[in-house]
């Protein structure tokens, strides 16, 4: 029943930080499997979008489904990444604490990782590429690291949506790289990627289906028909920073189409 | 010394002459207006600081002055600070009479600025420096009023400030301090005689803290306090531990408590002494620092030192 | 009875006392540092005076457990008072946290001085919860104070993994189903609790540093929380112990401060000689990596001699 229900689904969400509101009546729906991208200029909404979806900032309207279900149900089966600044990475655990802390929701009230968790932590950790780092604290990692660490704590879920915010945010070209061949994986195996992104020329070629979100969701769908000069031009309207960005990524969608 | 206005007493009041008028008309118009009270108002008023000195005018002036008792029976004058109306109070009264020698710890600097206007005495502070108990350079023992026969160098004193407020009365108030005067001298008798049929090895006093070192060195008694002089500093460990020893040895049966300090430290050494097979009594309260309430039968210092002597007789011979 | 010999009863509840509180405060402390809630453990240690007071105006007793019952109401009832400010007012949280400090320890102060100048009998004593007074501890006392800090010891052991990730990732945390602000409060009671525990060691000015010094000090030489968290305890447990020895010395040297310095100085050793993150161990670092990069330009410099430069010709 829940395979016809789609992966996620978001309807008219309204969220407001006190009397500010931040996101105006989102409707949109995303089918797994699929690589798809939230994006949209700076303070257009887009971490806040992810946050209300997982009930991290309340709604003050609307509705979120995970595969038909509502969250509390469904926890299980997804995985999140919150944004590499949010957190202190001079806090004393280790590359291993760290991605074990994927394990938690599993494990429940007071039941401590054994040696499964571990196992599978030290899996996940070989998938990104820092296997040999698993002893290390996290505040001598760089950026990139930190970020990939982040994403194998999120693997350890054993999700089927993931929900990544700004994954890729001050990362060194190998581990772009190496994060994006996980995400493709994940894909692959049949599962749904949504990732807060804030580069329009990779969003092109990474993504099959995109979102472009400023306060309100101004299109959704495959690459193809919602990265078109007019919409984006609805995106960034009064964003001068990006009027030369956006000339670019207007001159090859025009090419591509 | 704090209250060094003292000296002055015997002399006129500094106090300006339009205060004065100024002051009387507001008293006048208090009288007025309170009626029935007025007859209160006409007498002279005395703010004694603590319940020991308040006795102690009274037992001078009887009712020809109004005297009113800054701090309560039962208040540690070491911690006791002044709020706004205190200040009034003392601003506003004909004389002030204090115990001194930094008896009133926080109250002192506020007394002394006082000084500068209307009259302070401070009772402790007429007495012969060669009677005092020196317990650092320049620095006395203030608990003077459980030596009987050194208390009772004060109400002459007293006598006379009042005199110098209210002439008319000055007579009065030389007899009625020499009456007391006399009354003392029995006391120190009484209780000299007293004290002296308890066992000489064990007359040590074993108190919360040193209130009683005159007494003791007027009567015979060795006093022993856990927390000093004043009740603000801190007993440490060590002095409960050198207590303990000292108990044990002396196979003391009791130790007191004082109405107006913290029992605890009396506790942890009741619990220390029993923990080596020396169990001691709490002896009772003595009254220290602070007369009792009305019905207390302790509420002249003539009474309260009677009630310690027998609480400490009671304790030290009692037992066993 | 029996005793070691030579140290005598009184020295040995103190420090049976002081050794549970000490080992208490630096574990449940740790949480508090990491996760960056020192100052309101301030604000609620200074609020426990008042509850003092309070307890000792409403019952009229002064023994222990009453009065510390007062603290721990009072010191919930400020942390209350915190989050309806910050909930309601939008106001900051450092803003926030010294508004109920400054008023709570207002009113402590102020029931104290009404207490002396009103006049209410038996009242002696309370002000020694401004500073701490371990010396007057009975056994009745430290059973009690080692019992609560116990409990809160087992209750932090039990929930370590929780406590770990909602001070690290509070968002991670939610997002994977936790009740992040459950668990928040519940760390937030036990500091609650922990300094109103300390209240007669350390008192209620003092027992902050308690709380705080012994984590920061043990961070200093690890970087594993499973390894923080005792070792704070043990850090606070020689400052405890330590502090009591040296007042049990020297006459007349109140033990509540002595602790905290004893801390102080366990802490200032640390900060230089620690492993890793010590002063000496940065230092030595900072000039290996200076020396490592002369050499590296060295090396290059004599590369670019040996070597004829190509877009010279």
């Amino acid at each position: 029943m829940s395979a016809a229900a789609p992966a996620l689904e978001l309807h008219d969400v309204t969220v407001a930080y006190g009397r500010r509101p931040v996101l105006w009546n989102v409707d949109l729906s995303v089918d797994a499997p699929g690589l798809f991208g939230i994006i949209g200029p700076n303070g257009a909404g887009k971490s806040t979008l992810l946050k209300a979806a997982l009930g991290l900032v309340p709604l003050a309207g609307g509705t979120v489904r995970f595969f038909g279900r509502p969250l509390a149900e469904v926890r299980g089966r997804i995985g999140y990444v919150p944004q590499r600044e949010t957190v202190d990475w001079d806090f004393p655990v280790s590359v291993l604490d760290v991605v074990l802390m994927g394990t938690y929701g599993g494990l429940g009230w007071f039941r401590r990782p054994g040696a499964a968790q571990r196992e599978a932590a030290r899996a996940a950790l070989d998938r990104v590429g820092l296997a040999d780092l698993a002893g290390r604290q996290i505040g001598r990692l760089s950026g990139g690291q930190q970020q990939r660490v982040f994403l194998a704590r999120a693997l350890v879920q054993a999700a089927d949506l993931y929900l990544l915010d700004e994954p890729l945010a001050g990362v060194d070209a190998r581990s772009q790289d190496r994060i994006f061949r996980v995400l493709d994986e994940l894909r692959s195996e049949g599962r749904l990627v949504v990732v807060v992104h804030h580069d329009l020329r990779t969003a092109a070629e990474w993504f099959d289906g995109v979102a472009l979100v400023d306060m309100r969701l101004v299109a959704a769908g495959p690459v193809a028909a919602v990265l078109t000069p007019e919409n984006l031009h609805r995106t960034y309207a009064g964003h001068l920073d990006v009027l030369d960005e956006l000339g670019r990524a207007v001159e090859r969608g025009g090419r591509t189409s | 010394m704090i209250f060094e206005t003292s000296k002055r007493v015997p002399q006129t009041a500094p106090w300006p002459r339009w205060r004065r008028t100024w002051l009387g008309a507001v008293v006048a118009g208090l009288a007025v207006l309170t009626g029935p009270w007025a007859a209160a108002a006409e007498r002279p008023r005395v703010v004694a600081t603590t319940t020991v000195v308040a006795d102690l005018v009274r037992q001078v002036a009887g009712d020809r002055v109004a005297v009113d008792p800054l701090m309560g029976p039962g208040i540690d004058p070491h911690g006791y600070k002044a709020t706004p109306r205190d200040a009034d109070r003392l601003a506003r009264a004909d004389l002030v009479v204090a115990s001194g020698l930094r008896l009133e710890g926080k109250l002192g600097e506020l007394l002394g600025r006082l000084g500068t206007r209307g009259r302070v005495l401070a009772v402790a502070e007429t007495l012969p420096t060669d009677r005092l108990i020196e317990v650092a350079p320049g620095l006395y023992d203030p608990h003077v009023w459980f030596d009987a026969r050194l208390w009772s160098l004060c109400p002459p004193a007293v006598a006379e400030a009042l005199g110098a407020i209210d002439p008319a009365a000055a007579v009065a108030h030389r007899t009625r301090a020499a009456a007391l005067v006399e009354r003392l001298e029995r006391l120190d008798d009484e209780v000299r005689g007293r004290l002296a049929s308890i066992p000489a090895e064990r007359r040590v006093l074993v108190t919360a803290h040193d209130a009683f070192r005159y007494f003791g060195r007027a009567y015979g008694i060795e006093v022993v306090g856990v927390q000093g002089t004043s009740t603000e500093s801190e007993a440490g460990l060590a002095d409960i531990n050198r207590l303990v020893d000292l108990i044990v040895a002396r196979g003391l049966p009791a130790v007191f408590v004082e109405t107006s300090v913290a029992d605890r430290n009396v506790q942890a050494l009741q619990e220390g002494a029993r923990a080596r097979g020396q169990p001691v009594a709490l002896g009772g309260r003595l009254h220290s620092d602070s007369l009792g309430g009305p019905g207390s039968g302790a509420e002249t210092l003539e009474e309260a030192l009677r009630s310690n002597v027998e609480t400490i007789f009671a304790g030290l011979t009692g037992g066993r | 009875m029996s005793q070691p010999a030579g140290i005598p009863y009184n020295t040995l509840v103190v420090a049976a006392a002081v050794a549970a509180v000490g080992f208490a405060a630096g574990v449940i402390g740790s949480f508090g540092v990491l996760r960056r809630r020192a100052l309101v453990s301030d604000a609620a240690a200074h609020a426990t005076l008042a509850g003092v007071v309070a307890a000792f105006l409403a019952t009229g007793r002064r023994d222990l457990p009453t009065l510390l019952a007062g603290a721990f109401a009072a010191a919930v009832l400020a942390l209350g008072g915190l989050v309806v400010i910050r909930r309601f007012t939008r106001t900051r949280d450092d803003a926030a946290t010294a508004i109920v400090l400054g008023v709570s320890f207002g009113l402590g102060i102020a029931l104290l001085a009404g207490i002396s100048a009103r006049g209410i009998p038996g009242a002696g004593g309370l002000e020694h919860f401004l500073l701490g007074h371990t010396a007057a501890l009975t056994a009745g006392d430290a059973t009690a104070l080692a019992a609560a800090a116990a409990l809160a010891v087992l209750i932090v052991w039990l929930g370590l993994k929780e406590a770990t990730l909602v001070a690290f990732d509070p968002a991670f945390a939610a997002a994977t189903g936790w009740p992040v602000a459950l668990i928040d409060y519940a760390l937030v009671t036990l500091m609650a609790a922990m300094v109103v525990v300390g209240l007669p060691a350390a008192g209620a000015v003092l027992v902050t540093a308690l709380v705080v010094i012994p984590p920061v000090t043990a961070r200093l030489w690890t970087e594993r929380v499973a390894t923080m968290v005792p070792l704070a305890g043990a850090i606070g447990l020689v400052a405890a112990v330590g502090g009591v020895a040296t007042s049990n010395a020297v006459p007349r040297l109140p033990t509540g401060p002595t602790i905290v310095l004893v801390a102080a100085g366990v802490f200032s050793l640390s900060f230089f000689v620690a492993p890793r993150r010590g002063w000496f161990a940065r230092r030595r670092a900072a000039v290996d990596a200076a020396r490592a990069l002369a050499e590296r330009l060295r090396a290059a410099a004599a590369g670019e001699q040996t070597a004829p430069d190509p877009r010279g010709a």
